[in-house]
């Protein structure tokens, strides 16, 4: 099967909540090379791109769904924007899941969007991640 | 007083394949683009590739780095239209990220794409909140 537009609306939610730790926070933060002494210390926030770290475990789910028939090696991430509720900081404990919102086809790629909800585990909301993602179907 | 037309400063950061390591461990994503030349090869990349959402951490710190407290971000966004190739040597790949006009900034961002590598540089809208406020967004400059 491959994905369509009827598809829009499911929804994948990441097996587990995810704990999020002051020593990983740093770990991410020397990773992309920012000093910034907000990312470090007792208490951090996360830089703002960890959220993707966070939510990549829905994505795994969605590109798991095998109805959608996706390849990881064929798939580009087209664009990529995060909606703040508040910082994630060490601490917090966070669900996501991933919604599909538009699916279009221009020949042989779907241009797929997707829409990550990160809440605590109590459903307090902490952001919005919204993805597009390129998968080339051309030669399978 | 309006803070409009105030520039940010421009950010030059520099890939090398340890780099890249380093974010696959810490963010999680090990795709092999991003570390094996073999496995890019195959895909038909230049070669090894920094990730995207590195690229795009970078990309962000040109507005953190301006805020007082990068907790008052409020939304931000990229899109990915080139990519950076790393070389498996000590210079590795630089990238000069300018700041632009508040609060937009023009990032150089890399993904691999079908068949196509333009040489549009993507804009990253911003909005940050200060002392409370919220401070819109205006439309990026196009760049020639």
């Amino acid at each position: 099967m491959t994905i369509d537009a009827t598809m829009v609306g499911r929804s994948y939610t990441a097996a587990g909540s995810y704990q999020v730790g002051r020593e990983k926070i740093r770990e991410f933060a020397d990773a992309i090379g920012d000093g910034n002494p907000a990312y470090r210390g007792a208490d951090p926030i996360a830089p703002p791109t960890f959220a993707f770290v966070i939510g990549s475990r829905a994505l795994e789910e969605l590109l798991g769904d095998a109805e959608l028939g996706l390849r990881l090696d064929r798939i580009v991430h087209g664009a990529q924007k995060f909606s703040y509720t508040r910082p994630i900081k060490a601490g917090d404990e966070i669900a996501a899941t991933a919604t599909i919102t538009t699916v279009r086809k221009a020949g042989p790629v779907e241009v797929i969007m997707y829409e990550t909800a990160l809440t605590t585990v109590d459903g307090e909301p902490i952001a919005t991640s919204t993805s597009t993602l390129s998968h080339n179907r051309a030669d399978t | 007083m309006s803070l409009a037309g105030t520039e940010l400063p421009p950010l030059t950061v520099t890939f090398k394949r340890d780099d890249l390591v380093r974010y696959a461990g810490a963010s999680g994503d090990f795709n092999s683009i991003h570390w094996s030349d073999r496995m890019a090869a195959a895909l038909g990349l230049p070669g090894v590739i920094a990730h995207g959402m590195l690229t795009m951490a970078s990309a962000v710190r040109v507005v953190t780095d301006w805020l007082d407290d990068p907790a008052d971000l409020v939304e931000y966004g990229v899109r990915f239209t080139n990519m950076i190739p790393v070389p498996d040597d000590d210079q590795g790949a630089t990238s000069r990220i300018d700041g632009e006009e508040i609060f937009s900034s023009d990032a150089w961002v890399g993904h691999w794409g079908p068949r196509k590598c333009d040489e549009q540089k993507a804009n990253s809208p911003a909005i940050s909140r200060l002392s409370g406020q919220l401070v819109a967004v205006p439309t990026p400059p196009a760049h020639g």
